[in-house]
């Protein structure tokens, strides 16, 4: 199968990031209203040459963006013109909150921060000062957690290493014993080290600058957090369960802990402009089986104002 | 690895001669490593694995030049000195020159992109798997792929910050046919450019486990009046735990307006 990429539609993917979060919302339609349930297991799928299971390729998660953390597939709570708006009715019928703990799904914050979180998603709409930016809509990375949850994703691995690619940032999974960073360098995606065990990638994560948000309703942890994640992948391959602990007691009164539900995009998979931006693969043997690839993941070198000084400067 | 004293015993004076004019090729371009002692994967292919990185000062200028307050006296690596600019792209490349401490893309942490991300002064680190291999430079964070599962270009041409990678072995070095460029990145930090018609041929291969050989030549009929090569050699990273580090220095700019404001008063 041939690619036929033109400029135009390359403009068309970049474009993806400057789009609303009700337009984006429009196009979920394969989007799941509950969380699929992946349990701990041996793993009896494919292996890497060392043994290790093979969960390498395309994934994207099932319920939806960044929008809102605790009704992801509800509203956020101001219009684009800013205006406060109520959720919407028939809560039942939506994904539960990006947290199962606290088991009422919302942000155990501190005062000050819960107070700092709603100043943020009050000016989302109306970012006069620079603080007020979301900083994905500046192209940084978004975290360990939230880039699971934006545009779909990449997964390849080596012995030592699995790698993510996201759109906006990369993140390296350290597999060997290699020693942790030291504590005076924090980084948007953190540190990680990992290992195996059977069908779960258990990840430890260090270092983080704290700069990003978990959602666009401005949810945050501080630079003293600790992050304890789970990667659960069924055995046949085409989905994982990701769950990641945050304990982080200057912001929280409790740890939280996500579940993003993740399934695997392949060249039948439908694309619903929001997911991987993929193409096929232009193989020169017409008889192979369709296979897609990511195009190029940048995203400050496209961005131009984006999200940035624009905003800012029209106050 | 290919050593000088395999040659078998030579007469003093001219062993010395012999030795000379080995470390010369191995200095300027490297001698190839024996078959048989460099790492290799499980499909018998030569495997670049590792984090990598340049010792030259290329990035600070392509062509030999002399000192400047930005940058050390460098050799260059361009084979033959110079690079053939077509007369106006000569003089578009001297007001880069002019305008480099402010002008030059990667100064806003945008990709250095092909070839410059592979000696520009940070570290890459290359994955490599039977279908592709995954450069991720520290530099901006950015990954670039070199397909070697067979396939080839996309149709229809895009502007990519990379270009477009497409390899095929030829022995034990890797061939990698480089387009679809964007005409966005320099080729290093003194103003040295290219166009959208860039076309790269890049020949990997290895000198010994630990040192790799990076040629490339470089195509643009709207630039250049000829292809021309350049060559440098890429040393891997031994320091023990060493690892690249997140650099996405385009966030620079606005980090302390994150998490929140006024952090210290709380």
């Amino acid at each position: 199968m041939n690619a036929r990429i033109h400029r135009t539609e390359f403009a068309w993917a970049i474009g993806l990031l400057l789009i609303t979060p009700t337009q984006l919302w429009a196009q979920n339609s394969w989007r799941e209203p509950t969380v699929y349930r992946v349990a701990e297991a041996d793993w009896n799928g494919a292996v890497l040459a060392n043994g290790q299971p093979d969960v390498q390729g395309h994934w994207s998660n099932t319920v939806g963006n960044h929008n809102n953390m605790v009704d992801p597939q509800g509203n956020f709570p101001y219009d684009d013109n800013n205006e406060p708006q109520a959720p919407r009715p028939n809560r039942e019928n939506r994904a539960p909150s990006r947290l199962v703990a606290p088991a009422d799904g919302e942000f155990p914050f501190q005062p000050w921060a819960r107070a700092l979180q709603q100043e943020f998603a009050a000016h989302l709409f109306n970012a006069f000062e620079p603080q007020y930016v979301e900083p994905l809509a500046r192209c940084a990375p978004g975290g360990p957690t939230k880039s699971l949850m934006w545009h779909g994703f990449e997964i390849r691995q080596d012995a030592n290493h699995v790698l993510f690619l996201f759109d906006s940032g990369t993140r390296v999974i350290h597999l060997d014993d290699k020693p942790v960073l030291h504590g005076n360098i924090s980084l948007w995606n953190g540190d990680s080290r990992g290992h195996w065990e059977g069908n779960t990638l258990v990840v430890t994560v260090a270092n983080h600058n704290a700069k990003s948000r978990f959602g666009r309703t401005g949810e945050f942890v501080s630079e003293n957090a600790t992050l304890e994640e789970r990667f659960i992948f069924e055995s046949s391959g085409n989905r994982f369960l990701y769950q990641g602990t945050y304990t982080d007691p200057t912001v929280l009164t409790a740890p939280i802990t996500f579940e993003i539900p993740v399934r695997r995009i392949t060249a039948e998979s439908e694309l619903d402009g929001w997911n991987n931006i993929t193409f096929p693969v232009n193989f020169a043997d017409s008889g192979r089986a369709p296979e897609i690839e990511a195009y190029e993941r940048t995203c400050a070198e496209n961005n131009a104002n984006h999200g940035a000084e624009s905003a800012v400067a029209a106050h | 690895m290919t050593t000088l004293h395999s040659h078998g015993a030579i007469s003093t004076p001219s062993r010395f001669g012999v030795l000379a004019i080995g470390l010369a090729l191995l200095i300027t371009t490297g001698a190839k490593a024996d078959a048989s002692d460099i790492p290799r994967t499980a499909e018998g292919r030569p495997d670049f694995s590792g984090i990598w990185q340049t010792l030259s000062a290329a990035d600070s200028g392509l062509e030999p030049h002399g000192a400047r307050k930005d940058a050390p006296p460098a050799p260059g690596i361009v084979t033959g000195g110079l690079i053939p600019y077509q007369d106006w792209a000569l003089e578009k490349r001297n007001q880069n020159f002019a305008q480099r401490a402010s002008a030059d893309p990667a100064l806003q942490c945008f990709t250095p992109g092909t070839p410059r991300g592979i000696y520009y002064p940070e570290p890459f680190q290359i994955l490599q798997r039977p279908t592709d291999l995954t450069l991720l430079f520290q530099h901006s964070y950015r990954a670039r792929t070199i397909h070697t599962n067979g396939s080839v270009h996309p149709e229809g041409g895009i502007g990519f910050w990379f270009g477009d990678s497409r390899a095929s072995w030829e022995g034990d070095t890797l061939v990698v046919d480089v387009v679809d460029f964007n005409d966005q990145t320099w080729l290093d930090s003194a103003g040295n450019f290219h166009g959208n018609n860039l076309h790269v041929v890049e020949r990997w291969s290895f000198i010994d486990e630990n040192t790799l050989q990076y040629e490339a030549t470089l195509e643009d009929p709207d630039v250049y009046t000829r292809p021309w090569d350049i060559s440098v050699i890429l040393h891997r990273h031994r320091e023990p735990g060493f690892q690249l580090i997140e650099h996405t220095c385009y966030t620079l700019e606005y980090d302390d307006y994150y998490p929140y404001p006024s952090q210290e008063s709380q």
